[in-house]
């Protein structure tokens, strides 16, 4: 089954997801609009907005096709991701092999930018070791 | 809900605790959008000339905008006032207090008159109250956050507020909010201070509708596709949007454009400079992103901790590329913890980087120079290179709480030079009494002549990109079908002086528009410099006001001559729209770019107030400009003030 999951590691906390998904089926961006199924969860003392979602992926207005929810694809980091568990968990053990290799996959997303600027073939978005393969 | 037509203002008199809540003109939507081009508006009808700025006719506005709280906002917020510089004071911050505001139904605020006691102002949905903030008074930003988060009991609650600096009236510090984001760097925190108004809590919960949903939806997919890290055609989205803006330290020092020991040299050693890179800092210090409301970018702004050695432990973040610029090479200091810690207590004190930078490198020379002594310094070894970084660190400090040494220092490099003397002005890098940023001159003429001209004192977001864009993406004929004339490979090139004056008036006037939206003028990459097609498009779904491209241009060229009048009315000439006395006299070394000296300024401040229908001698709008704008009560109060306003 596949479901919105958030790399929370990823996340940088702008609230599109919640804004934008807020105004699907109103118009209206109001991200306290109760049908909303986005929450942000906010640590205490840090500046850190998280999302917590409640969908089940069939997006009411899915902007880029049926099969990418609005959210997953206007956000801007790669924190949320679509698909089965398999899928997910392959993304997050992505995420921390290219984080050993370079600290740039601290904030930035493997498998969503193929990096036109690193020519290098041990490229920093392909992960071959540790048997993460894309 | 609300109607982005009509914007309003909430006028909060501190003298009598009253509030009103108005509206603002319908029509002013349409000449001057929102955010800083309303500002302009109301700092131009409301503060009389010559009133004093830490007085009660200073009038502080801190607005947004007609995009606000749509995902086009990005949370830019203006803060405006007179400067205590005299000119005009307007900076734009990020964060999500803007969205949280217009939540509020309320679009503008304007703080007026001056509380007896320390206040805050606390706005819940429309409804506003005068708090008492005696508890608060002399609290850092850090520790004011969470004291009013708890006080407050709620995770959503949007704040702007001064450190120790604003409320001592320290020469240019600004306003700060979501602890790192500041904003309105000449002077708007002091002001603040001045009224005695520490903070402002703000907490809506309405929503933003837009006259037209699905051409909204449609533009900000086009939009998204033009400013995304993977599909702009602009070679520096990418790095700009991953890496964040400290790589181009490295890039400048290459190009001669690093100031380096108070701009003495232009260029820096390369392994010292490797080590305050974007590279190190993200390898070492990041801990994760941290973005404003609904940003594009997946990590333009990041967060940082230092995790051992003896600043173990200290947070901060918003590290941007002149940060490490101006308390890397200016002072000669090689060591990216303590410019992080710098940056870091500007933060928590409320105090302007670059203000702080500047005066110090300015100390540093006089006290390499003799000038300064350690019987001056309070006994610090104020050399470059900071040896002493417990000293250097205790001074900002002082700075903020204007003790000893500190007092001289937080009057700006300006005036503490001009109490010093001894030559000492000669190498204060200031223009119009304001600190220089990290954006070298001599390099570009285009940067040279922007900082010099700007109405706030030096401010590189007025005209941010200081270059045309990438030559492979735009022709001359593109240009002039988007209704912009000039040669580009001339304006492209760093030090001719040939087109700067018309590629900086038409980057101004844009840059008025993506602030007045409000939107984030660093995202203005790609060609978006000289298109400004889809934020018209976004505007017009948005409000659901038709409104002409060349009007929506015209927008932006009205803002710009009101801050103009503004400056002139205040007494700001010509004369004052120089580049500092370094850059104007002495050739950059190594490099052998030659100084900016009178010829050479001389004919790029004509060009651009020619092209600008301003006056040469005097830099006063002239009568048709203004009258073509449909400005003619700012003709009729200049000249009532017996200003000469030419034809």
């Amino acid at each position: 089954m596949k479901r919105i999951q958030v790399i929370e590691d990823l996340c940088n906390g702008c609230r599109l997801c919640q804004t934008f998904c807020s105004s699907l089926r109103t118009g209206v961006f109001n991200p306290d609009d109760p049908q909303t199924g986005i929450r942000i969860l906010k640590m205490p003392g840090e500046e850190q907005d998280i999302p917590l979602v409640q969908c089940n992926g069939v997006c009411i207005r899915p902007i880029a096709g049926d099969d990418q929810p609005t959210c997953v694809e206007l956000c801007p980091t790669g924190a949320l991701v679509y698909g089965n568990l398999d899928w997910v968990q392959a993304r997050r053990l992505e995420l921390e092999a290219a984080r050993k290799m370079h600290g740039l996959f601290k904030v930035l997303a493997p498998w969503k930018w193929p990096f036109p600027w690193v020519k290098s073939k041990k490229g920093a978005g392909r992960v071959e070791e540790g048997g993460i393969a894309r | 809900m609300r109607d982005n037509r009509i914007q309003n203002i909430l006028r909060v008199n501190l003298s009598t605790g009253k509030t009103r809540l108005e509206s603002i003109p319908e029509a002013w939507t349409a000449k001057y959008l929102g955010c800083r081009g309303i500002h302009s508006r109301l700092l131009f009808n409301e503060v009389p000339p010559g009133a004093d700025p830490f007085g009660p006719d200073n009038v502080l506005y801190i607005g947004t905008g007609p995009l606000e709280g749509t995902p086009i906002g990005m949370g830019r917020l203006s803060v405006a006032c007179k400067s205590p510089r005299g000119t005009v004071a307007e900076g734009s911050c990020g964060g999500f207090f803007g969205p949280e505001l217009r939540r509020a139904g309320i679009d503008y605020l304007a703080i007026q008159g001056k509380a007896d006691r320390p206040v805050y102002l606390w706005i819940h949905d429309q409804k506003s109250e005068i708090r008492d903030a005696r508890h608060l008074w002399g609290r850092k930003i850090n520790e004011t956050d969470a004291l009013l988060r708890e006080e407050l009991s709620d995770p959503d609650v949007q704040f702007r507020y001064i450190g120790p600096a604003g409320e001592n009236l320290v020469h240019s510090s600004p306003i700060f909010g979501n602890r790192d984001n500041s904003g309105g760097r000449a002077g708007c925190g002091a002001v603040m201070g001045s009224k005695r108004l520490k903070a402002i809590a703000v907490r809506g919960s309405g929503g933003i509708r837009v006259a037209d949903y699905e051409g909204f939806l449609k533009a900000y997919q086009h939009f998204r596709q033009r400013v995304g890290v993977g599909t702009s055609r602009d070679v520096w989205t990418p790095i700009w949007g991953a890496y964040g803006a400290p790589v181009i330290v490295r890039v400048f020092n290459d190009q001669g454009g690093i100031m380096t020991r108070n701009a003495q040299e232009m260029r820096w050693d390369e392994e010292k400079c490797n080590r305050i890179s974007a590279e190190p800092y993200l390898e070492k210090y990041v801990t994760r992103a941290k973005a404003c409301f609904c940003c594009p970018l997946p990590a333009c702004k990041k967060q940082h901790e230092i995790r051992s050695g003896p600043f173990q432990g200290f947070r901060g973040g918003n590290l941007w590329a002149a940060i490490p610029s101006v308390f890397g090479p200016l002072l000669d200091n090689d060591d990216l913890e303590l410019i992080l810690v710098m940056a870091g207590m500007c933060n928590q004190f409320g105090l302007d980087v670059f203000h702080v930078a500047y005066t110090l490198a300015w100390a540093m020379e006089c006290f390499e120079k003799g000038i300064l002594t350690r019987a001056d310094t309070d006994g610090l070894e104020l050399r470059f290179g900071c040896p002493d970084k417990e000293g250097v660190l205790d001074l900002i400090r002082k700075i903020a709480m204007r003790e000893g040494f500190g007092d001289l220092l937080a009057r700006g490099c300006n005036e503490a030079a001009k109490m010093i003397g001894r030559g000492s002005e000669k190498f204060a890098l200031v223009i119009k009494g304001q600190e220089l940023e990290a954006i070298a001159q001599r390099n570009s003429y285009m940067v040279a002549l922007g900082v010099a001209v700007s109405e706030v004192g030096p401010d590189h977001t007025r005209w941010y990109p200081p270059h045309p864009g990438h030559p492979g993406l735009l022709k001359n004929e593109d240009l002039s079908r988007l209704g912009v004339q000039l040669d580009l490979s001339k304006a492209a090139q760093g030090r001719n002086p040939e087109e700067k004056g018309k590629v900086l008036r038409w980057f101004t006037i844009s840059r008025a528009i993506v602030e007045s939206l409000p939107s984030c003028v660093f995202l203005v990459r790609d060609t978006l410099g000289f298109d400004l097609h889809p934020w018209h498009e976004l505007f017009q779904t948005a409000t659901g006001i038709r409104l002409d491209y060349s009007e929506f241009i015209r927008a932006g060229e009205r803002v710009m001559n009101l801050d103009r009048a503004f400056l002139v009315r205040e007494g700001f000439r010509r004369t004052d729209d120089q580049p500092p006395y370094r850059m104007a006299t002495e050739d950059v070394p190594y490099f052998g770019f030659p100084k900016l000296d009178k010829p050479l300024f001389d004919r790029m401040l004509d060009d651009y107030y020619q092209a600008n229908g301003w006056s040469l001698k005097t830099s006063i709008p002239r009568r048709h400009k203004l009258e073509e704008l449909g400005l003619t009560d700012v003709v009729q109060d200049l000249e009532k003030r017996g200003m000469e306003v030419e034809p």
